[in-house]
């Protein structure tokens, strides 16, 4: 059996870039994310300290997880009348998530979560020189949730849970200058900070029958505060005084998430779920740079991203071949949270169906492996109306994952 | 065993899949390519920063154009009467280009400010004729060209003295004595022909302060009515006449940048008071001559233009706009001011009416001017008409450079697009250079 990690190194050597809708990454346990990330009206595993807080004390037993989805993808510009295009240059994105669920007895009412995961981010890397150079030519933002869950068992049909979040992310942004050296460079600048934010993650599970089951949440938005970024600035030397290096300030908004999710199970060997995420991308107005020193050439910045708020709808089955095989498949659709004239290179958003295959595999009572495929592309043309960037993105996105949970009987 | 396969055979091929580019057709539409020859003056010869370079002739507005023109390779390169590439460019004063560096001026402050790039030019590389090595060429464009230039047999021959030739001609004619720009035009056979015929004698009358003489727009269009005569069959692009008052060399300086406190406002005013001439504390515009007056000078007035020409050290230390008049070549008056938007204006009518005589498409590069001047922004850069920081004209504040010449070059794309059903792409204004900081 050729090993997972040989099949990691030969794919770390394709180009690519993580993108979801806007810096969101929906790409959370294995299990769901087979089924298009729908699972909060059905609990499956431990992931449900992400999915549904309140359906965590429907879980058995206690169990842990943890999974990664390499995220491989490949982006083209191509500018409107010059015929110019360009790539980009992405490293592999590398989502991962933990999750553990402890149950004190089988017959518990309470239980006790962790969860360790990555629900914001992404690496977008363009080839150099390209046409929108001095709009981004990196971006990497980076987010870690840590969200310690209670979950209680109010009746036999009805749990309740709530986590309180904690992050910390990373955010780096660098950019060409439209100022040359002698001999022609442009000069650049990079933005780099940390932040670090709170946020909490509600949810009700209720399962009437054996057949029926539902569950609604709410994760709050959360501010990531870059309190002390830092502002490097590589331009010519007589331009020093000018574009002084040296700390800044931002935020970044990463949205609240409300959830609806229903589940079918017409069969013991079926199940179907669906998923409607409201997603309050309106918090992202603004992205703004506030520099320690300001100069005539360099005052803070402030521009306009103008969000929307957005749906996405999430479909999922799956079937339960033997004890020990299961198969999922799902689909959902994303509607983009970037109006017309606000699409930026680090984020080139747009409305978008992805695909989702799943397999589940249990080698042992105890242990179990989930393997997950995710493919989308999108296409989106517009014309910023901060940088008159215009012309046409096309991305095609694909993330495999797999993840091993234990249970502990 | 086959299910793993299968599975890394889904992953290999997603993996290798990379969207397309978006699929568009460059296309000449009814451009007959055979034979393009360029006729115009500073702008397609490529002048800036002063003077003839290297990077300024790689950049030239015919130049950019064609290098868009996929299909007329037979032009790429395009063939111009280059200076070498290690030339430090040369003007008729025999000055070298100018570059960004550091000045100290009369009162010992050292800032950024245009400098010659050396202490003088290669005469060489203006006086050599190198038709013999290098020619023909297709780019036929000379700075300071006049329209009158155009037939005159003999423009390139030195024997006629300064001032009765053009040295940029002797260069590249075919023969410095026998032939003129059109017949040596003539001679390529021009299918197509680039044209900008005007500019340069709007641009050095302004620049002189309007104390010039210029043609009557009568005698300019018969001037122009030579190139259909010499060549009468060609299809082509002509250029109408920019308002060169938008240029960064008249609207740097402004007119009342005499800032004086209490004591010099006292000490000119004893000098000034007597002819009814008065300075107030802070900003006052400048003491110019004007020969109208009953004392030969005057305040400057709002509207009017400085030039930047003007020797600044003298402004700075020696008195000049204050204690000395600044001398007529240096500004414009309104009334010249005037007279010159309405030249421009009727030279333009002309140039209209020859375009639409022979069908030329028509550029109109006041358009480019003033989107500068009200301020653009291309793929994230910001570009206007202020000198240095605008990013589009060259250091001598008159001509475009590279970046600014694509900006205008994809105007003359849309018009040849336009006029001959073709699809040219346009070119990708931000990869063109700037202007380089030391």
């Amino acid at each position: 059996m050729p090993s997972i990690s040989k099949i990691l190194i030969a794919l770390c050597f394709a180009p690519a870039l993580s993108w979801s809708q806007g810096y969101q990454v929906n790409l959370q346990g294995q299990a769901q994310q087979g089924m298009a990330s729908a699972g909060t009206g059905l609990i499956q595993d431990a992931a449900s300290v992400f999915y549904n807080p309140g359906g965590m004390s429907f879980l058995d037993k206690s169990e842990i997880i943890g999974g990664m989805s390499p995220t491989f993808s490949n982006g083209i510009f191509t500018e409107a009348n010059t015929d110019e295009f360009a790539r980009t240059t992405s490293p592999v994105g590398t989502p991962f998530a933990a999750y553990g669920v402890y149950k004190f007895s089988d017959t518990s009412k309470l239980s006790l979560g962790l969860g360790i995961y990555t629900p914001f981010g992404s690496t977008v890397e363009w080839e150099e020189g390209w046409v929108g150079r001095f709009a981004v030519t990196r971006l990497q933002l980076m987010s870690i949730f840590i969200q310690p869950t209670i979950s209680y068992k109010l009746a036999d049909a009805i749990g309740v849970g709530a986590g309180f979040i904690y992050s910390y992310g990373k955010v780096n942004l660098q950019k060409d200058l439209p100022l040359q050296f002698q001999n022609g460079d442009y000069g650049s600048v990079e933005l780099a900070g940390t932040g670090s934010g709170f946020g909490f993650n509600v949810g009700i599970y209720f399962e009437p029958t054996k057949w029926f089951s539902a569950g609604l949440t709410y994760r709050s938005q959360v501010n990531m505060n870059l309190k002390k970024g830092t502002a490097t600035f590589n331009i010519p030397n007589s331009l020093e005084d000018k574009f002084p290096s040296g700390s800044f300030t931002s935020s970044l908004p990463l949205p609240s998430v409300m959830t609806l999710g229903l589940a079918f199970k017409p069969t013991d060997q079926l199940a179907i779920a669906l998923d409607i995420n409201h997603v309050g991308w309106v918090a992202y107005d603004t992205l703004a740079f506030d520099y320690e020193q300001n100069t005539e050439s360099l005052e803070d910045t402030k521009s306009p991203r103008n969000y929307e708020n957005t749906f996405a709808f999430r479909l999922g089955a799956q079937y339960d071949f033997t004890d020990k095989i299961i198969a999922r498949a799902g689909l959902s659709y994303g509607i983009s949270p970037v109006s017309d004239g606000y699409v930026t290179p680090e984020t080139p958003d747009a409305n978008r169906v992805s695909y989702t295959v799943g397999m589940g595999y249990g080698i042992s009572d105890r242990l179990k492996i989930d393997a997950s495929l995710l493919y989308t592309q999108v296409s989106r043309t517009d014309r910023n109306l901060e940088t008159n960037l215009e012309g046409t993105f096309k991305v095609m996105a694909f993330a495999p994952g797999l993840s091993i949970s234990y249970i502990f009987k | 065993m086959n299910r793993y396969l299968t599975f890394i055979a889904i992953i290999i091929i997603a993996a290798s899949c990379k969207p397309k580019k978006i699929e568009t057709q460059s296309e000449l539409g009814d451009v007959d390519v055979t034979s393009i020859v360029a006729i115009g003056g500073n702008s397609f010869a490529g002048y800036s920063d002063d003077a003839l370079h290297r990077e300024g002739q790689e950049y030239s507005i015919p130049s950019i154009v064609l290098s868009r023109m996929e299909g007329s390779n037979q032009f790429n390169p395009f063939s111009q009467p280059y200076l070498s590439s290690s030339s430090d460019g040369i003007n008729l004063n025999g000055n070298s280009k100018l570059i960004l560096g550091y000045k100290t001026d009369c009162k010992g402050v050292t800032s950024l400010s245009p400098i010659r790039k050396a202490t003088s030019g290669n005469l060489n590389d203006l006086n050599n004729w190198i038709y013999g090595t290098d020619g023909p060429f297709y780019n036929l464009s000379i700075p300071n060209l006049k329209s009158e230039d155009l037939n005159n047999v003999g423009l390139g021959n030195p024997a006629n003295g300064t001032g009765n030739y053009n040295p940029w001609f002797s260069r590249i004619a075919s023969n410095q004595v026998n032939s003129s720009i059109l017949s040596d035009a003539a001679a390529l056979n021009p299918t197509f022909l680039f044209l900008s015929v005007g500019q340069d004698e709007i641009t050095e009358f302004a620049k002189t302060g309007a104390t010039g003489t210029v043609l009557t727009n009568a005698v300019f269009y018969n001037n122009l009515q030579n190139i259909a005569a010499t060549i009468p069959n060609a299809q082509g692009v002509i250029s109408k006449i920019p308002n060169v008052l938008l240029t960064p060399y008249f609207n740097t300086i402004p007119y009342n940048g005499l800032t004086l406190d209490s004591d010099q406002a006292t000490t000119i005013n004893s000098v000034f008071n007597p002819i009814g001439i008065t300075f107030q504390v802070g900003d006052n515009g400048f003491l110019i001559e004007d020969a109208s007056e009953p004392f030969g000078v005057r305040k400057m007035v709002e509207g009017e233009l400085v030039l930047l020409g003007i020797p600044l050290d003298s402004v700075k230390c020696f008195g000049m706009g204050s204690i000395v008049p600044i001398p007529d070549r240096y500004i414009l008056s309104l009334d010249e001011i005037t007279a010159i938007d309405q030249l421009i204006s009727l030279y333009n009518n002309e140039i209209s009416s020859y375009a639409a005589a022979y069908n030329y498409a028509l550029v109109d590069p006041t358009q480019t001017y003033l989107s500068l001047q009200s301020g653009i922004v291309y793929n994230g850069v910001s570009m206007s008409t202020e000198f240095v920081s605008g990013g589009a004209f060259s250091l001598d504040g008159l001509n475009l450079n590279p970046i600014g010449n694509a900006l205008l070059a994809n105007q003359y794309i849309k018009a040849i697009n336009n006029k001959y059903n073709a699809r040219i792409p346009l070119a990708p204004v931000t990869n063109y250079p700037g202007v380089y900081f030391p």
